[in-house]
């Protein structure tokens, strides 16, 4: 890992358990929800979440579907809950997705996205309904690379009340969780958003992370795009295409959006505290 | 005048927005810092009513004085102490102006207030949008000697503290709220100013979380030479009492005199040479 992605990891794991800790008792909820995908990113954040509050006021929902199904998944979000104390409870939604799929008149199984995203969005009603119920918060698991990217479901698998490793890279998180005791094997596994079976994000993406994450890191610092082919070492072509994409993709992460009309305006100068009382 | 006396640092965290929870934990310490035998008591930036406020803030910001200092002129003459606090202050002349303000107040009552000179505007801080700038450095005459204040970003311009040495303060007071990404500037500068002034200089920092900002604590009291006299914790909520004791600044300004090495020619050419940056 380069130098400068390399954190002090124990500060790291403070800061975040606190952040946790702190918003769950500020908003009175009894506890966190997640969609427990057993991939790296849920992974490390439903542990981070079981050192901050106790694993269990933790629930890991696991919500696999016939397409994507993969066992190995499923072996590792349960080592996780077992290794860090959380409650889970898994919920097969092919069904849910298929009376989707059969009751919409304009469904086209072969446009893999728009399907893919269907995926994404029924796990998130899955998991807020869940917090709903039992009076708990959704905790995302959203990072920094792929949010800057802007490779993820708009109201799907970003949608959350707190995203504590969103200013974390992937290979960050990557460190992170092999910090916290996670498996090795869970921390190398490539990732994937299993929107559809064979599905991998570095392929997708077109770059490895370990690549992504150092030209985000000098977009992050203002650098030029040329100072960071220069510098990091990489194609200056592919610098500007990553840079387009982060900047093309900020509608994704700011989402409410109205014409400027009166005083004050929802989404642009209302500037509010996030939590009151 | 006393030449040496007890001073309390009170690293609070605060509850954002609510002037009567905060009020209630400043009196809770200053009566503490009576019965542990302190002159004065120290508490952290805009700690009457946490430091991340947004448009709140024009709910919450009084004049000077008011009714929050009248409180804390009780407090200050019932425990016969020096109390130094932070507050949003509104202008006098005005409806919405509002300054980043620290209140000295004695058992005598309101003795002195200053406001933020140098307010931050960048990565996570947006204080120019709601505060003007002061426009005078203060030293206040206390039966403690002259005590200087300034607030956190001021820290980083030498001027602002070097103007309340030359006009006499002994003990410099800089409270702030600094988010836990800061910390080594802090940590540097708040030794760099004692030094460069042969001064004591009392730092009390805020701690908690304050919509996603962590303060990081580690309020401290240096002495004349920079070495760091006592030291609260990283982080959480903690109280601490130093000695200033005047009669430890006359080696150090003999050792290293950088008093009496000021060059006031210079002043004028870094003038001219900031206006024309």
């Amino acid at each position: 890992m380069p130098a400068v992605l390399d954190l002090d990891w124990l500060e790291v794991v403070k800061k975040i358990t606190r952040f946790i800790k702190d918003y769950v008792e500020k908003s009175q909820a009894k506890g966190v929800v997640l969609g427990l995908s057993g991939g790296i990113d849920s992974s490390t954040v439903a542990a981070l979440s079981a050192l901050a509050i106790g694993g269990d006021k933790v629930l890991g929902l696991m919500l696999p579907e016939k397409e994507t199904y993969n066992v190995k998944d499923i072996t590792h979000a349960e080592l996780v809950a077992k290794k860090f104390g959380l409650k889970t409870e898994t919920i097969d939604i092919t069904s849910t997705l298929e009376a989707f799929y059969n009751s919409t008149p304009v469904f086209d199984p072969a446009d893999k996205l728009s399907k893919g995203n269907i995926k994404a969005r029924t796990r998130m009603i899955y998991i807020y309904y869940y917090a709903n119920r039992l009076d708990t918060l959704v905790c995302g698991s959203s990072d920094k690379s792929e949010t800057m990217m802007g490779y993820f479901t708009k109201w799907g698998d970003v949608a959350a009340d707190i995203s504590p490793v969103m200013d974390l890279y992937k290979t960050q998180v990557r460190k992170l969780a092999q910090y916290i005791g996670l498996p090795k094997e869970l921390a190398t596994k490539p990732s994937s958003p299993t929107l559809w079976p064979g599905q991998l994000a570095e392929d997708e993406l077109g770059i490895a992370y370990e690549k992504l994450d150092i030209i985000l890191y000098g977009v992050e610092h203002f650098m030029k795009p040329e100072e960071i082919a220069t510098q990091l070492h990489v194609e200056g072509q592919l610098v500007d295409k990553i840079k387009r994409r982060w900047l093309s993709s900020e509608h994704k992460r700011r989402m409410l959006l109205t014409a400027k009309l009166e005083y004050r305006t929802v989404g642009n100068d209302f500037r509010l505290l996030r939590s009151p009382y | 005048m006393k030449e040496s006396f007890e001073v309390a640092l009170a690293q609070i965290s605060c509850k954002q927005g609510d002037k009567t929870e905060n009020l209630r934990k400043m009196q809770k310490f200053v009566i503490k810092a009576k019965k542990k035998g302190a002159d004065l008591v120290i508490f952290p930036e805009l700690s009457s009513t946490g430091y991340v406020l947004r448009d709140q803030i024009y709910e919450l910001a009084e004049k000077i004085p008011g009714p929050l200092t009248g409180v804390m002129e009780e407090t200050a003459e019932k425990n016969g102490i020096y109390i130094i606090f932070g507050m949003p202050e509104l202008s006098e002349k005005t409806q919405a102006t509002l300054y980043n303000t620290a209140v000295l107040i004695g058992p005598e009552g309101l003795i002195g207030k200053y406001r933020k000179m140098y307010l931050p505007t960048h990565s996570v801080f947006e204080e120019k949008r709601y505060f003007r700038p002061g426009y005078q450095t203060v030293a206040v005459d206390t039966e403690l000697g002259k005590i200087g204040l300034i607030i956190c970003y001021d820290i980083y311009f030498p001027e602002v503290t070097r103007l309340t040495r030359l006009e006499g303060a002994q003990l410099i007071v800089c409270i702030s709220a600094s988010p836990g990404i800061r910390r080594t500037f802090f940590e540097t500068l708040t030794a760099a100013r004692a030094i460069e002034n042969t001064a004591f200089l009392a730092y009390v920092n805020l701690v908690g979380v304050e919509d996603g900002l962590q303060f990081w604590g580690g309020s401290r009291l240096i002495g004349p030479s920079g070495k760091v006299l006592v030291q609260a914790k990283y982080d959480e909520e903690d109280f601490i009492i130093g000695e200033v004791n005047y009669a430890d600044i006359r080696p150090v300004e003999t050792f290293v005199p950088t008093l009496r090495d000021l060059r006031p020619e210079l002043f004028d050419k870094l003038k001219e040479s900031a206006q024309e940056l």
